[in-house]
């Protein structure tokens, strides 16, 4: 064996490594699959009913105690009307954007490695929203009244307000939830159809049947699910834009000081794809380690997506510092207010922490490639981004509401046990749906990553092996 | 005369199930009655076959019209009809109905999309059709009709091709 | 003999003694319900009017600056186009902006966005243990937990004298619409009246070298007019 051949093994071996371009026979990937969706052993069990009782208690127990006796259970009061419910709203939607971010923006810009993670990425913003939806009605004073808020006729010739934000928060989340919802479902149908022919089960071939609704792969079948994808990939974006950039005008929209920021609509739509993108790093972390995804799940998405966190994170710092400086350099003297609140008021050590998990921990660790392909260590990163981005939302809502023009008026804000364990009851909520539909579809489309197979080969240019993408549309 | 029968044939690649396309023709096997089915779409380039014409897009557009409909009516009819002044604003703000217009025109075309695709596919239906179940599996069934004059042939075809299994189509149960 | 009313109410600092007269009354007359010392010191105290005191000087040069702030009323409210549900709209029979109890269903955006802090939540069941029940205004609604509410330059009251001056077919004399903290006032610091009317105390109040208006730089057009009070303050009216 010339010392030719024996360097293109090793160049091959090396890009052998890579999903798209190490092939194994359909059946295999899908039996894979399939065994990966029933298969639920005891530890499965037992975290299914800790998160029921979880969301039992928050959201059955603690919700309904709030309804009963009035929102004077939460820690919310004058002057700071909004409190954890609103960040936790503004979190989950941040979250949603993962989904969308990894499915359409990737799959319009043709990244390869999108396609074993886009149903998994999009299952958690249909989720996400799920979540985030609930708690525009927690927040409620008279949830059961919420429904004057849908726009319906009705005999006291009343419409609701569509000049207030909250109108359009609705509007733009429906949109959302509609949209991503039917975008993770067009491309499931081949799957469960895969899955209605090769699934033994009794209740899961009845399920898969009706789900599939009817799917064989005609041609004509194909080029109407491909035209629907390729139309709602390139419609969910701006959708995904607008939602983000609504929710941040609850706050850009008001008076209040250091809401009422122009920047806030990019701002928050890069804080929404920062801390999505590494949500969806977590969980495909957790859901590889658990579901025995290796095969499809390999160290060049997570390299992928460390990259796109980094990214990320240069550019929220950018927005962040842009709004920080305007504030610091001409802002009214109750801006002023706010960023003391920030540097040495009593938000101060979660400010910091924000800072560093934020920026300093990703511009230290995600520009080196051991780190993005060690799952412990981006799965610290990751939640630690996640975290940061929490506490940046708080400051936002609760923390920005302690100071106004009257400091006659200021006041302090704590959470109470009752917000506590509503979140945790909405977190579970979260967790819970994944949990429970990642055994009832196939996580990872199959097809997808079958067709991107078939479109990779192995190209000689000159004296090496080179990976050549075919364009099979 | 006999009545047509229906014939399959699975390949595991595209080339060899194009050739088989080609040899089918030649046969006088015509398009119209030629059905491919597959596990991964493949264009009508690779597989040699007419170009669809896709309807799908003007779906979407007649949605996207409709919502805008929607978002017009709420942001300038209900202000109109019942007229409550809020905070100094006209009427009809123009920058936040945009918002409102928006968002209803998106879900129009969203909408659309997805129940063009339903209908256009005719989905559900789940009477028995002409199937097999590897072909999820990633294989590509070509399923014809043709006189029996010509099965001995058409079957010598597949085979030349390198077809994985033929045999008489089934109407199976979906 | 119907003109368009601009009610306006005109808060004389000079007068102000801090007494609480107002706020008491505007409780009594409102239906606004006491909350207990714990809910208070949580910031949960429900006054439509309060007393805002700050401190001026070190000591032993100490002085407190009394300051009532109640709904302004503006003219360009911010705290309207923000409800989702038209729970707050601009009047057009009184040009003022009003708060409707029954539609309200407590997104409390309308509270974050007054620069004024002047609206109160509901954060609870109102409560009026027996015999106070008897003392509640049958003009006015008793709120439920979850809906916020605000001064209404007591417009029960604007409503009443208008029913009898078209009954009497007669005019609105000046100083007949007394909301209830300016009828407590004991140092008439507070008055209020019709700024479309030239004869009026307001009108001519209004007029005054001090005058001035809370946070005007941020154009909401408040219905309320201070006049600057204090020592600091030397020269004719």
């Amino acid at each position: 064996m010339s010392v030719q051949t024996e360097s293109l093994t090793l160049v091959e071996a090396e890009h052998r490594r890579k999903l798209l371009l190490d092939p194994i026979p359909v059946e295999e990937m899908n039996r894979t699959i399939l065994r990966a969706m029933t298969t639920t052993g005891r530890g499965y069990w037992i975290t299914v009913a800790i998160l029921a009782l979880l969301v039992l208690i928050g959201l059955g127990g603690a919700w309904v105690y709030q309804m009963i006796w009035g929102m004077g259970v939460a820690g919310i009061r004058r002057p700071v009307f909004w409190g954890v419910y609103i960040a936790n709203f503004v979190f989950w939607i941040g979250i949603s954007h993962s989904g969308t971010f990894v499915s359409a923006i990737l799959r319009v810009f043709k990244a390869e490695f999108r396609r074993p993670i886009t149903r998994a990425s999009e299952m958690m913003t249909t989720f996400a929203l799920i979540t985030a939806g609930m708690y525009p009605l927690i927040h409620l004073g008279r949830t059961w009244r919420f429904y004057w808020m849908i726009p319906y006729p009705n005999q006291r010739q009343l419409w609701p307000n569509f000049h207030s934000p909250l109108m359009w928060d609705m509007m733009a989340i429906f949109t959302y939830l509609i949209g991503s919802t039917l975008y993770l479902y067009l491309p499931l149908i081949p799957d469960l159809a895969m899955a209605r022919d090769h699934c033994v089960r009794g209740w899961r071939r009845k399920l898969y049947r009706i789900l599939a609704l009817g799917w064989r792969g005609t041609e004509g079948q194909w080029s109407h699910l491909q035209t629907a994808i390729t139309i709602f990939a390139f419609v969910i974006i701006p959708v995904m834009f607008s939602v983000h950039t609504i929710v941040s005008w609850d706050f850009g929209m008001t008076m209040v000081p250091g809401w009422s920021s122009s920047i806030f609509g990019p701002y928050f739509v890069t804080g929404a794809i920062f801390s999505g993108v590494s949500a969806v790093a977590t969980v495909l972390l957790i859901v590889r380690k658990t579901m025995h995804l290796d095969y499809f799940l390999r160290e060049e998405h997570f390299d992928a997506l460390g990259k796109l966190i980094l990214v990320f994170s240069f550019a929220w710092t950018y927005f962040f510092f842009a709004d920080y400086l305007t504030e610091w350099y001409g802002g009214e003297a109750v801006g002023h207010q706010i960023l003391t609140l920030q540097a040495r008021g009593p938000v101060a050590p979660l400010w910091y922490t924000m800072l560093a998990t934020n920026i300093l921990i990703p511009w230290l660790t995600l520009w080196n490639k051991k780190v993005r392909t060690s799952p412990t260590a981006l799965l610290l990163v990751t939640l630690g981004v996640n975290v940061g981005m929490y506490i940046e939302r708080y400051i936002i809502v609760a923390g920005f509401l302690t100071r106004n023009r009257m400091p006659f008026d200021w006041g302090a804000y704590n959470p109470s046990p009752v917000e506590l364990l509503i979140s945790i009851g909405s977190l579970s909520l979260f967790v819970l749906l994944y949990a429970l539909v990642s055994r009832l579809i196939p996580l990872v489309p199959v097809w997808e990553v079958h067709e991107g197979q078939i479109a990779h080969t192995l190209r000689r240019i000159g004296r090496t092996l080179v990976p050549s993408v075919a364009e099979m549309e | 005369m006999a009545e047509p029968i229906v014939l399959m044939g699975l390949f595991n690649e595209v080339d060899p199930a194009a050739d088989a396309l080609d040899e089918l023709r030649a046969l006088g096997i015509s398009d119209d009655e030629i059905t491919v089915i597959s596990g991964v779409p493949y264009s009508h380039h690779a597989l040699g076959r007419p170009k669809p014409w896709e309807r799908l897009p003007f779906f979407s557009l007649a949605g996207a019209l409709v919502g805008f409909g929607v978002g017009i009516f709420f942001n300038v009819g209900t202000p109109l009809l019942y007229s409550i002044r809020v905070g100094g604003q006209p009427l009809v703000p123009i920058p936040p109905s945009a918002v409102i217009t928006y968002e209803f025109t998106m879900m129009g075309l969203i909408i659309a999309t997805f129940l063009g695709v339903l209908w256009q596919s005719g989905f559900p239906t789940y009477s028995p059709k002409h199937y097999d179940p590897e072909i999820a599996m990633g294989r590509i069934g070509i399923f014809f009709r043709c006189p029996p004059a010509k099965e001995e042939q058409a079957r010598a075809v597949l085979a030349r091709c390198g077809a994985e299994k033929i045999q008489r189509a089934e109407r199976r149960p979906l | 003999m119907n003109r368009e009313h601009k009610w306006t109410m005109v808060i004389d600092l000079d007068r102000c003694t801090g007494c609480q007269a107002c706020v008491v009354a505007c409780h009594a007359e409102n239906n606004v319900p006491v909350v207990g010392e714990e809910e208070v010191l949580r910031g949960r105290a429900m006054h439509w009017i309060r007393i805002a005191r700050y401190w001026e000087g070190e000591y032993p040069d100490v002085r407190a600056r009394f300051l009532p702030i109640l709904c302004q009323q503006c003219e360009r409210a911010p705290c309207e186009p923000v409800c989702p549900v038209f729970a707050t709209y601009h009047n057009t029979q009184d040009h003022l902006n009003v708060q409707v109890y029954n539609r309200c269903i407590g997104t409390r955006y309308c509270a974050n966005n007054c620069p004024y802090i002047a609206r109160v939540f509901n954060w609870f069941t109102p409560y009026f243990p027996e015999p106070l029940t008897e003392q509640l205004n049958p003009d006015v609604t008793v709120r439920e937990r979850g809906i916020m509410e605000k001064c209404t330059f007591c417009i029960q009251r604007i409503r009443r004298v208008e029913e009898r001056a078209r009954a009497e077919a007669r005019p609105i004399a000046d100083g007949e619409v007394q909301p209830a903290c300016v009828q407590s006032c004991p140092t008439e610091a507070l008055v209020f009246g019709d700024l479309n009317d030239p004869d009026s105390r307001v009108a001519r109040l209004a007029k005054s070298r001090r005058r001035f208006r809370l946070l005007e730089e941020l154009g909401t057009e408040p219905a309320v007019i201070y006049l600057k009070g204090g020592e600091a303050y030397v020269g004719a009216d």
